[in-house]
């Protein structure tokens, strides 16, 4: 059985889950043009972005061969809990053949969730199971560790790319790991590499923190946010996301309190603004905007898909938190009518706006 | 012998160019129409601006704005290459200090900032429609046979008014054809047609956020008396129109180059205005490295490749050192 995965953020992490497994593994490319052309085309027009491009990726790894496609569900009242069904039916009618396994959150159907497991289990032992669980938890870790140290020294790098050849090297380093101490290994040596990058010398008065929140696809997926980390890191700014995979899996899969104790944390801050669980990551973006602004950040740049009712509604709730903490948010809103011109124009003003406040501050 | 600083404002309908001298004051500006021609009417503009000045003239600094601002700077070496937000927040805060709001409307797009302390605090920029700009006023008034520099004049005679759908360029149009059957007059049509825009940019750009005076209207629509009453009707309110409103942006560039050269200490890499003899010329191709198919930018000056962009992976960004 050939298995493809939806794409999003640092892929090698799922596709080393799925191989450690035995699968066969089809790796769909990162999103282009053409893969949104294609989700665009064959999407209802008015279904949000990320489905359209998660369908445009969907179709790229079934015209590679794919045959099963193992995807999480989503949580809440949001459009993107329905994904999975939508997806179905589209490529259904579209007239491929193929089998979609969504992991919805397990409380709610424990039997149902059982037989997905086996199934992606292969039938190999548990022991096998529980160490590839072991080695990706492991992997997830370290890789969002390193992207959280670029994401701090790309603003300073002296030749212009280095960080990102970097991390795709890093990638491509750990695309090879088969177990735990494989992992310790490759992320002390992507640790040594980013140790070889010239940086500008930068006091701390001038270093300019960005926080990026919001949906978790648009967050997360590089080649449709418009490389938003390397585009204020090319500005100057020192970025950290809301999402980090590793994150998520901590507190929506991993058992135990303990792994759930900081995204609460994060999720009680938010709680003066907004107290229910709304679906999507509305409830998260608030909560992290005021974490990123209690952790002292200059900005936050806030990403929606387009039309996002979650987002739209903490969206309207930015402008009292900005109030509260004196923090400056800008929200952008993405699709595939975005017209970079105008969000890099915005960008560039943001970023003047955030060192003027900086100023005015530490004045 | 005056030593200025150069601002060049490249936006979608006019360029604009304005000198200042060390102490702020405005020594010429010039308004020029861009015709679909960003780099010609910026050396135009130049040329124009030398022989005014009767060439007798030191160019300290040059700073370009607008959404030809990356080319333009290329071309002149500037040294200062400014988004259209800052440019115009920062002549605003010189020319008009104490300004707590500039709405600024211009061909193509248009913005509300919101300063304090002379200070940008938050700004907008319209994102989804070209209903409430410059450019589409300019295609209305061609439509119903007027110049649009006696547009705004004529709005102020309406005696009756009109509402007219404002939200998107197509039913404005569709409702205003409406409006016309039902016998309402020109004046009345177009002053209809300035509530609109007015009621439709506040809507938009000024949702939620805290509209304060003193106001100020800058941008080439701010020429429209028709505009600037329904401003002031909308906000009950007295809103300041600079005397240099159309040149707003290309002040903020010089005055940001001026800011940048003092600060910095170093000296501008203006090209001269002998750059307006090089050849240069501006070329796109798709990449066709991968399915992204990116529409790349090269820019070539006297047969060499000076400048390249458009690319999303970089590729031909930094082919260049």
């Amino acid at each position: 059985m050939k298995v493809a995965f939806p794409y999003m953020g640092t892929t090698v992490i799922y596709k080393k889950l799925l191989e450690l497994l035995g699968h066969e593994v089809v790796e769909p490319p990162e999103p282009t043009q053409r893969t949104i052309d294609l989700g665009v085309k064959y999407s209802p027009e008015f279904a949000c972005f990320p489905l359209k491009v998660v369908l445009g990726s969907y179709i790229e790894a079934l015209e590679m061969g794919a045959e099963t496609l193992v995807t999480s569900g989503g949580h809440g009242p949001c459009r993107a809990g329905f994904y999975g069904e939508i997806h179905k039916k589209i490529l259904k009618k579209m007239g491929y053949d193929v089998d979609i396994i969504v992991f919805d959150d397990y409380k709610r159907d424990i039997m149902g969730t059982i037989n997905k497991v086996l199934r992606v289990k292969n039938g190999k032992p548990w022991r096998t199971v529980w160490r590839a669980i072991k080695t990706v938890y492991a992997m997830a870790k370290a890789l969002d560790g390193i992207e959280k140290r670029i994401g701090r020294i790309r603003a300073y790098e002296i030749n212009k790319g280095d960080c990102t050849k970097a991390w795709q090297a890093i990638k491509e380093k750990f695309d090879k790991v088969q177990t735990v101490e494989d992992v310790e290994r490759a992320e002390k040596e992507s640790h040594q590499l980013l140790d070889g990058i010239t940086l500008r010398p930068v006091p701390d008065s001038e270093r300019i923190r960005i926080g990026i929140v919001g949906e978790i696809y648009v967050v997360m997926e590089q080649s449709i946010n418009l490389r938003i980390e390397e585009t204020l890191g090319g500005m100057g700014a020192e970025v950290e996301r809301s999402q980090y995979i590793s994150e998520w899996i901590d507190f929506h899969l991993k058992p135990g309190a303990a792994a759930k104790e900081h995204e609460l944390k994060i999720l009680k801050k938010g709680e003066k603004y907004i107290q229910e669980i709304i679906g999507g990551h509305a409830k998260q973006t608030v909560g992290y905007i005021v974490n990123f602004a209690e952790r002292g950040f200059d900005g936050i740049v806030h990403l929606m898909p387009f039309a996002c009712l979650p987002e739209l509604i903490s969206q309207s709730i930015i402008p009292s938190i900005s109030k509260d903490y004196n923090i400056p948010v800008i929200s952008l809103s993405i699709d595939e009518q975005t017209g970079a011109a105008n969000v890099l124009t915005r960008l560039e003003a943001f970023m003047d706006l955030v060192r003027n406040v900086k100023i005015t501050k530490t004045a | 012998m005056n030593k200025v600083y150069i601002g060049i404002d490249v936006g979608s309908v006019s360029t604009d160019i304005v000198a200042l001298d060390a102490d702020y004051n405005i020594l010429s500006t010039l308004y020029l129409r861009t015709n679909g021609q960003p780099i010609e009417a910026a050396r135009q503009g130049l040329k124009k601006l030398k022989d005014e000045l009767n060439g007798d003239i030191e160019v300290l600094g040059v700073g370009t704005t607008g959404s030809g601002r990356q080319l333009t700077g290329i071309m002149v070496g500037a040294d200062v290459i400014k988004n259209e937000i800052t440019a115009h927040a920062t002549a605003t805060i010189s020319l008009v200090p104490g300004a707590r709001t500039i709405f600024e409307i211009g061909g193509q797009d248009s913005k509300i900032i919101f300063l304090k302390d002379g200070m940008v605090t938050d700004f907008a920029m319209n994102t989804v429609c070209a209903a409430g700009t410059g450019s589409f006023l300019e295609h209305q008034a061609e439509r119903l046979g007027i110049p649009i520099e006696e547009f705004g004049d004529l709005a102020l005679t309406a005696k009756k008014n009109v509402r007219i759908a404002g939200r998107c360029t197509v039913f404005a149009e569709s409702d205003m054809i409406a409006k016309q059957q039902y016998g309402f007059s020109k004046a009345e049509i177009i002053n209809g047609l300035c509530e609109a825009l007015v009621r439709n940019y506040i809507n938009n750009l000024g949702r939620g956020k805290k509209l304060e005076p003193p106001y100020v209207f800058q941008g080439g629509v701010a020429a429209n008396k028709g505009i600037v009453a329904a401003f002031e009707r909308e906000l009950n309110h007295k809103v300041i129109v600079p005397e240099n409103y159309n040149v707003m942006g290309a002040i903020g560039a010089a005055i940001l180059a001026k800011e940048y050269i003092e600060r910095s200490g170093k000296s501008t890499i203006f090209r001269g205005f002998e750059c307006t003899e090089l050849e240069f010329n501006p070329t796109s191709f798709i990449c066709g490295g991968c399915d992204n198919s990116c529409e790349v930018i090269k820019v070539e000056m006297d047969g060499k490749v000076v400048a390249m962009w458009g690319d999303r992976c970089g590729k031909w960004t930094n082919s260049l050192v």
